[in-house]
């Protein structure tokens, strides 16, 4: 087994401090930066994100992955930088104000962040001027907004109109979801994009990023 | 006949004079919505939970027979729990507080959602046996028996009481959090994480033995977990399975030793991929079927294991924020439900804000009038 796929399995099974062992391993012996994250880290994820999609993992192992590839991207994040990888997008994402409850977001953005996504996390209980203050300043793609309540999800209208009144509604896909969001509330807001589950997700903005 | 009779029969597939009207309770901001619209008297709002008397009196006001959580219990949790401690004030009111669960949450001034989770203390072996061991461990303490000894005649011999029999993992993960119970059954001390589960388990059978050794007698058990959400189950079913399914049986054969045959759960979310060890261990009704994420699910399962599922839930809520149409859409589909029988509307959680007060008193009349069929009997 090569290294790039020893690093792949061990963080589809959520084996933390190995992966960030073998990322340094590899660097070590001089494997390429960018063919760690994305022979290695990137692929685990990806592996990771279609089974939870198929509903062959669950949340947990989707945790443990994200966690074993944010300690491996620990290590490799300043070679990266040093070799002038960049990032496939920029997106930013935040539970919706009067929201405090993070778990689905956190998971969209480790799915993304698995994709090979730059994304800003926004936290929690976020009003619509930050939403759309943030994806200005920092050149976001994306806006993705996550609600669990019924009562807050309202707030994901004020976001498309806040980016309307901003004028960046067309350079930017607004992205919605959490429990109570389905596919017609996102079309009765005039958002762009609703998925089943964070992988789909990830997947979405990715290829909102690339301009699809 | 009176509520408990009603609603015993229907869930053994006998014949009933009527369907009860049941509720599981509100959002604490409905009730002050509704005081604001003089409704009800703010002290109501104040004062309400879960089958006290300010909820019956709102049964009352309303039209509902009684709400499905009327439920007795015992000290089955950590004991003592921790102490509720402010850790840290930040400038905008928000407080870091660690809760009697041993978890740190961020609470926010005026926001009422679900608390972002910071940080827990139960995160390894050490956390375990000397801050968590000992409080969930079995003590006689744990149970009022003079209560339980008076309970047969003291109870209300209308509606029925279920006795709250704890929770196999739902507890478990409130004081890991879920990214916890994650990164130790797949990364860190999965055998540790089985050990927790097994404690915790046996303190709770401990003490339901204990209350059902009093000859106290209870309609139903009931079981708290919220362990699934939109897509489905939180963990794998087969790590589910392997975890809980031995303490469940161990729990239910108790229970059945004492004749109590109707085992409720309240599951939020897609429960279905649980249900084959919910159900093969003996517990077999529902509570309370969010429709607005699972769909028809309690059809699909009833399809699928029969009369070995009964239901209580399974009512869209968001109705009573739309119009009467609506209700009458959702009552038209309940009777569709209750016609499989062994099943008792009921909203698919707490009223929201929003609802409408008069929607709610349509309903609760209008519920009573759903049929049941002799074919169901």
């Amino acid at each position: 087994m090569s290294i790039l796929n020893e690093i792949s399995v061990n963080l589809q099974n959520g084996k933390s401090k190995i992966v960030k062992a073998l990322v340094q391993q590899a660097l070590d012996e001089g494997v390429k930066p960018a063919d760690i994250l994305n022979l290695g880290l990137l692929d685990g994820m990806n592996v990771i994100g279609e089974k939870f999609k198929q509903n062959e993992v669950y949340v947990p192992e989707v945790l443990v992955a994200a966690r074993a590839m944010n300690m491996g991207m620990q290590i490799l994040k300043p070679h990266l930088a040093e070799e002038g990888v960049t990032a496939k997008g920029r997106v930013c994402i935040g539970t919706v104000q009067g929201d405090l409850h993070d778990i689905g977001k956190n998971l969209v953005r480790m799915m993304m962040e698995g994709k090979g996504l730059e994304v800003v996390d926004l936290g929690t209980d976020v009003s619509a001027e930050t939403f759309v203050q943030t994806a200005k300043e920092q050149d976001c793609r994306v806006i993705c907004c996550s609600a669990l309540l019924t009562t807050t999800m309202g707030v994901m209208e004020e976001v498309v109109k806040a980016a309307e009144a901003a004028g960046i509604r067309d350079r930017v896909k607004i992205m919605v979801g959490g429990a109570p969001v389905t596919e017609e509330f996102c079309r009765k807001i005039g958002a762009d994009g609703y998925t089943v589950d964070a992988a789909s997700a990830a997947d979405m903005a990715v290829a909102y990023c690339k301009g699809e | 006949m009176n509520n408990r009779e009603r609603a015993m029969n229907i869930l053994h597939f006998r014949s009933a004079d009527r369907m009860p009207a049941v509720h599981f309770g509100y959002w604490r901001e409905l009730l002050y919505e509704w005081a604001e619209q003089g409704k009800i008297s703010r002290a109501l709002a104040d004062a309400w939970h879960d089958s006290n008397e300010a909820d019956r009196e709102l049964d009352r006001l309303i039209g509902w027979d009684f709400n499905w959580a009327t439920t007795v219990g015992c000290r089955n949790g950590l004991s003592p729990a921790f102490e509720q401690t402010v850790l840290e004030v930040f400038p905008d009111g928000t407080r870091r507080v660690q809760t009697h669960n041993g978890v740190i949450e961020r609470i926010k001034p005026g926001i009422v959602s679900i608390p972002s989770e910071d940080d827990y203390l139960l995160k390894d072996r050490e956390a375990f046996e000397t801050l968590f061991k000992p409080k969930m461990l079995y003590y006689p303490e744990r149970v009022n028996v003079e209560y339980f000894r008076r309970f047969n005649e003291e109870r209300d011999p209308d509606r029925p009481i279920g006795l709250s029999v704890g929770s196999v993992l739902g507890r478990i993960r409130d004081m890991t959090t879920l990214a916890g119970m994650s990164y130790l059954l797949y990364d860190e001390d999965e055998e540790l994480f089985a050990d927790i589960v097994d404690t915790y388990a046996e303190m709770q059978y401990q003490c339901v033995k204990a209350v059902l050794e009093t000859g106290a007698k209870f309609d139903f058990a009931h079981y708290w977990e919220d362990i699934c959400f939109k897509s489905g189950p939180l963990l794998s079913p087969d790590t589910f399975e392997a975890l809980c399914g031995k303490h469940y049986r161990k729990r239910n054969e108790l229970l059945h030793s004492y004749g109590i045959d109707i085992i409720s759960l309240d599951c939020d979310g897609v429960v279905g991929k649980l249900l084959p060890t919910w159900v093969s261990s003996g517990v077999n009704t529902m509570f309370p079927i969010e429709i607005g994420v699972w769909g028809d699910q309690f059809a699909a399962a009833r399809e699928k294991y029969g009369r070995q599922v009964l239901g209580v839930g399974g009512m869209d809520k968001t109705a009573f924020r739309r119009d009467r149409a609506a209700v009458d859409g959702e009552l038209a589909r309940l009777q569709t439900l209750a016609d499989l029988g062994g099943f008792i509307p009921c909203p698919d959680h707490r009223l929201m804000p929003g609802s409408d007060f008069e929607l709610v008193r349509y309903y609760a009349e209008k519920v009573k009038e759903i049929q049941i069929h002799s074919q169901t009997i």
